[in-house]
């Protein structure tokens, strides 16, 4: 049986708004990558937009979707920022 | 004020002040204003939310860079949060280094950079309705 591990997703901007949640607390298999926990996400918040054009960050850095989480974790799902010129 | 994430208003003289010292010929400072326009539309206020505990570190990783590219600079940098009016400063980058061409380079440099990594967003108020600023689009606010 896998080992369940403990994470903390936190939601920013207009997908705050499309949770309607600033953090969720999930349980995790012990190996999951951050995609999987965005794909967790959308089940749960069908709202939410596919993952092209989301970026993640896991403990406040920038990481790629194939980043393995830990329990612990934080993880943070980042809509583009601001720009502007 | 070195790397910050603040509420209330941002005073660029107070930064200037932090980079200042006796081997600073120059000091560039960027001041980014809210604008009454966005979009070709008439634009009433912004509101800004950060996600303060990565985005100040991330500030200090660009501190950290401008210093290793332009040895000698001094970075200061500050983005407000919250109900921003037309006119009031939303951000301010501040670099001091020993002559004006590292200076002005390395705090446009670092703008550039800020907009792109610093996890920081924008809600425009405008003529056609509340949108978040992504990039290059604007989508429509859950919260009209």
């Amino acid at each position: 049986m896998a080992v369940a591990i403990a994470i903390r997703v936190r939601f920013f901007a207009r997908l705050r708004e499309l949770t309607g949640s600033e953090t969720a607390d999930m349980k995790a298999s012990a190996g999951a990558r951050v995609a999987s926990v965005y794909a967790a996400m959308r089940a749960y918040y069908p709202a939410l937009p596919p993952q092209e054009g989301v970026r993640a960050a896991l403990n406040h850095e920038f990481v790629d979707w194939d980043a393995v989480v830990s329990d612990g974790d934080e993880v943070a799902f980042i809509p583009p920022v601001s720009g502007g010129v | 004020m070195l790397y910050d994430v603040v509420t209330g208003p941002i005073d660029p003289r107070e930064l200037e002040a932090v980079v200042s010292h006796p081997g600073a010929g120059a000091i560039c400072t960027f001041t980014g204003i809210v604008r009454d326009n966005s979009r070709g539309q008439t634009v009433t206020h912004l509101d800004y939310e950060a996600y303060a505990e990565m985005a100040v570190p991330q500030m200090r990783k660009i501190g950290a860079e401008i210093k290793e590219r332009w040895p000698g600079a001094r970075v200061a940098m500050a983005h407000r949060t919250g109900h921003l009016e037309i006119g009031e400063a939303s951000v301010v980058v501040c670099v001091s280094a020993p002559h004006r061409h590292e200076a002005i380079s390395a705090c446009q440099w670092g703008i550039d950079r800020l907009k792109e990594s610093v996890p920081i967003w924008k809600k425009e108020h405008a003529a056609d309705g509340t949108h978040w600023i992504e990039g290059d689009a604007a989508k429509p606010s859950a919260k009209q």
